[in-house]
């Protein structure tokens, strides 16, 4: 069992084992950041590779759309008007039609309908 | 209304059903103190290379050519600055769980699928080599073989092998995906890769040991989406909820009581259906601070009330000490007083003014006022003191000689009309007293007969005096009812009750101003005030009020808050509910209104409390999660992305797009291929691996699915990773192994080359290492 202070000090001595002119490592980047800079690279160059990134992402399904209630997950073909949110049945609706405007958009957040102001 | 909750207190239905097992709420892994850096059993050695499988949830690291890695820590690290010796470090791994202060800091190097902070990494690397026991100066003297993600943008792999090359000089490095690691380990050449992730699923096929990276698709997707979608969906489902769940306990949630369904779109249809509840519904509970009540006996309540008595009586009797102290004093003053003013008529003019300076008056008018407002507080307080202690006023009536009343004042000198007014006052309030008395006693009366009467109603005739209660319930229900329906049409802008509102509002205000034009037209105010229109105020015809009903347009247009109104209506129905609950053999406590809420054919009360009734005063209860639906939903995810509002196909079908069609154009088919003996290799060989295969039943499911989408003349094999987690890196192990003992190192990227190319030119290896330029 090491203490905090041994802890300090074996992590201390990692220099050893680095370059003596260590390089600094690049700053942080988010993952949006690193994407659009992909894209930058890929455009600037003269072809194309057959595979990247953004080709090998998933295309959208060509079957049928399945629907959910929104707040107990079942199948419903129920829609509130004024809303959006599925329901499952008149018990349900109590809820969405009482349902604070807040509320509203987290429950279409979770399946990405809610909107988006930009 | 004091009381506003009517109920009829029964006992609990259920209590014949078993209580539900309920599970704990698990938190963070308590580490009994830091990993030790013991480097006994690493193995290591140098030029030997070591294998890194830096995943999204934990890191492995061990040398190439072990069965299994030697590290195995979760992707955390935290700062840390130790203020007694002002040096800052970081934590790796297990060792941030070991102090809260540390935990606080915990920060993952991922931001979704891509690494972003470097720092981090670093600090891994540190701690890694460390723990293995790297030794040699300004180097670490091991090839790397690390994984990345498939097609990950091409700066991800360079800051990486910067990194090594630059801050370790380590001699060369390789990369290849972890599923593909893991087909390689479990000895398979050609098949189709499903492999599931922490940020994202891949379906990648390969063909003799090459993986097909053209064709293979990632959907966005993994275990961190199913854990954010359980996360927000359990905040949903209990807004209130006490305790706020980190992401560990989510995680642990999903890993322990998520499966997939084998038939997910039958299943979801009675998964709040009751048998269902009672097998499949799972109970957390959430840790919590009992507070135990004290519980006061019979005995105590008793004791305690006849103290506070006591206290009550015992202050009571000391204010009537000191108000019986301070009489006797003021009428000792009295009496000193009026004898001074008695013994003036004995005295000379100036003698007199000296006694009154003496006693401290300006003059004699001075000491009357004093002597009467003396007076005056002695007489009320002698009053106060008879009506305590006698407390019958009937008796006071007695005491006053009332005759006085009766003769006129101008036969009264003006101390008898005062006199007579002060007794009238006090028989005005004595008969008021009497008559209230009265209309009580009559009140209390009627009641008494109006009972008697139901009573001797019910002697008689049962029959219909339970047909007669049960149309006053349904009457006072459907009122009810009614009312609660017209309160929340009234919500609705739309809605027939509040366009009649606006009509009748419309009305009322087009009254008004027909009026006031009167007022200002002076000149034909008379002619007109003939001919004036029939209004709601002067229509002979009007009948308006004549029908209770009537007023309740005031209040509609006004909004009454009609509380007052349903705690009337509870407690009418209550009453009624009572009678008939006793007389009436057919009306049971199903009938009450209260019972007509039956939690059993509640769908959200099943969907929160799951398969028994719930008491919101029991704590244990109200820090209790009801997992049902999520247990399957969640990883439907992955096979219908839409349920999170991701736009992509379910790894379900791009894999049987992959096997269809993309599959034989690759390799030039176009048509049919049915007897194809490339393709059939594939099929053969449906490999699934990475953390969310352990879910239950997901082999089953895929086979399900493939069984109903695929070609049914071709067989296929669905087959699962023997060790999901471990196997990529030990198939990073063994490859590396391999490349080390047979090959000179063949596969990996050498200094040299970096120095010369770079990473941009690295070459597939057939471990999914793609070329990216």
């Amino acid at each position: 069992m090491s203490t905090m202070e041994e802890y300090i000090n074996q992590m201390e001595s990692a220099y050893k084992f680095k370059t003596q002119h260590k390089r600094k490592n690049p700053r942080y980047k988010g993952a949006r950041l690193i994407i659009n800079e992909e894209t930058r690279r890929l455009n600037s160059l003269n072809k194309q590779p057959t595979t990247t990134y953004f080709t090998i992402s998933a295309p959208p399904s060509i079957k049928p759309l399945k629907t959910y209630c929104d707040i107990t997950g079942l199948p419903t073909n129920y829609k509130s008007p004024h809303n959006q949110i599925r329901y499952l049945n008149k018990e349900c609706y109590e809820i969405v039609k009482n349902m604070p405007s807040g509320v509203d958009q987290q429950y279409l957040s979770l399946r990405g309908a809610n909107v988006v102001l930009k | 209304m004091t009381e506003n909750n009517f109920s009829h207190n029964f006992a609990k239905r259920d209590e014949n059903l078993p209580p539900r097992k309920v599970y704990p709420l698990p938190d963070y892994p308590q580490p009994e103190g830091l990993l030790p850096f013991d480097t006994e059993n690493s193995n290591y050695q140098q030029n030997v290379p070591i294998a890194i499988d830096l995943g999204k949830t934990n890191v492995r690291v061990g040398m190439a050519g072990t069965r299994d890695p030697f590290l195995n820590y979760p992707t955390l690290t935290a700062r840390y600055r130790d203020r007694k010796n002002n040096k800052q470090t970081t934590f790796v791994g297990n060792d941030v769980f070991l102090e809260s202060t540390v935990k606080a800091n915990m920060k993952s190097p991922f931001d979704g699928q891509m690494l972003t902070n470097w720092d981090s990494i670093e600090k891994m690397f540190d701690f890694s080599f460390l723990h293995l026991g790297v030794n040699s100066n300004n180097r670490v003297n091991n090839p790397i073989i690390m994984n990345e993600s498939l097609a990950a943008p091409l700066s991800q792999r360079e800051t990486i092998s910067q990194m090594l090359f630059e801050s370790y000089d380590i001699p060369s490095i390789a990369f290849g995906i972890d599923s593909v690691f893991s087909f390689y380990e479990n000895g398979y050449k050609s098949g189709l890769i499903l492999g599931t992730n922490h940020e994202s699923n891949y379906v990648i096929p390969v063909l003799d040991s090459m993986p097909l990276h053209n064709i293979s698709k990632r959907i966005n997707i993994g275990g961190h989406q199913l854990c954010d979608y359980m996360r927000s969906s359990l905040g949903l489902k209990y807004p209130y909820f006490p305790t706020r769940l980190n992401d560990w306990q989510i995680q642990q949630l999903v890993k322990n009581h998520c499966y997939v369904s084998k038939d997910f779109s039958t299943e979801i249809e009675k998964t709040l259906d009751m048998d269902y509840l009672e097998t499949h519904d799972i109970t957390i509970e959430a840790p919590f601070n009992e507070i135990i009540k004290e519980e006061k006996t019979e005995e105590q309540i008793r004791l305690d009330e006849i103290k506070r008595k006591e206290n009550i009586k015992k202050l009571q009797d000391q204010a009537k000490l000191k108000r019986i102290e301070k009489l006797e004093l003021k009428q000792k003053d009295f009496e000193y007083y009026s004898k001074i003013k008695e013994s003036f008529s004995e005295l000379s003019k100036k003698e007199i003014i000296e006694t009154i300076r003496e006693a401290g008056f300006d003059d004699e008018d001075d000491l009357d006022k004093y002597l009467e407002t003396l007076e005056k507080s002695l007489k009320k307080a002698k009053l106060l003191n008879d009506t305590d202690n006698d407390n019958d006023e009937d008796e006071d009536a007695n005491k006053y000689d009332f005759s006085i009343l009766d003769v006129p004042n101008s036969e009264l000198t003006t101390e008898q009309q005062r006199e007579k007014r002060r007794l009238r006052l006090i028989k005005a309030n004595i008969d008021s007293k009497l008559r209230a008395r009265q209309e009580k006693e009559e009140a209390i009366r009627e009641a008494e007969e109006l009972r008697l009467k139901d009573i001797k109603f019910r002697e008689d005739d049962l029959e219909n005096w339970i047909k007669s209660k049960r149309e006053k319930l349904e009457k006072v229900v459907k009122k009810r009812k009614d009312r609660i329906k017209l309160k929340d049409d009234l919500n609705d802008r739309k809605s027939k009750a509040s366009q009649m509102r606006m009509k009748n509002i419309a009305s009322l205000a087009d009254d008004a101003p027909v009026q006031s034009s009167d007022n200002e037209d002076r000149r034909g105010r008379k002619r007109r005030h003939n001919n004036k229109p029939a209004t709601v105020d002067n229509d002979p015809n009007d009948t308006f009020g004549a029908n209770d009903d009537d007023w309740a347009v005031y209040r509609d247009i006004a909004g009454i808050d009609d509380e007052e109104i349903s705690a009337e209506e509870l407690e009418e129905i209550y009453t009624l509910e009572k009678q008939l609950l006793e007389f009436d053999p057919n009306f049971t406590m199903d009938d009450t209104q209260e019972r007509q809420f039956d939690y059993k054919t509640s769908t959200i009360h099943k969907f929160l409390r799951g398969p028994r009734d719930f008491d919101n005063e029991d704590q244990h209860q109200l820090h209790q999660i009801h997992l049902n639906v999520e247990r399957i939903r969640i990883p439907e995810i992955m096979f219908q992305p839409s349920i999170s509002g991701i736009d992509q196909a379910g790894i379900v079908e791009i894999a049987e797009d992959t096997l269809l069609r993309r599959l034989p154009q690759e390799l030039g088919f176009s048509g049919d291929n049915s007897y194809n003996e490339t393709i059939a290799k594939v099929y053969d060989n449906i490999f699934l691996t990475g953390g969310s295969a352990l879910f239950p039943n997901f082999k089953e499911r895929l086979i399900n699915e493939f069984r109903t989408g695929l070609p049914s003349d071709r067989p296929f094999n669905v087959r699962i990773a023997n060790d999901p987690i471990l196997d990529a890196w030990r198939g990073m192990s063994k490859w590396a192994f391999n490349d080390y003992s047979n090959n000179n190192l063949k596969g990996f990227w050498t200094k040299q080359q970096y120095e010369e190319l770079g990473v941009s030119y690295m070459t597939e290896n057939g471990l999914g290492c793609i070329k990216l330029t």
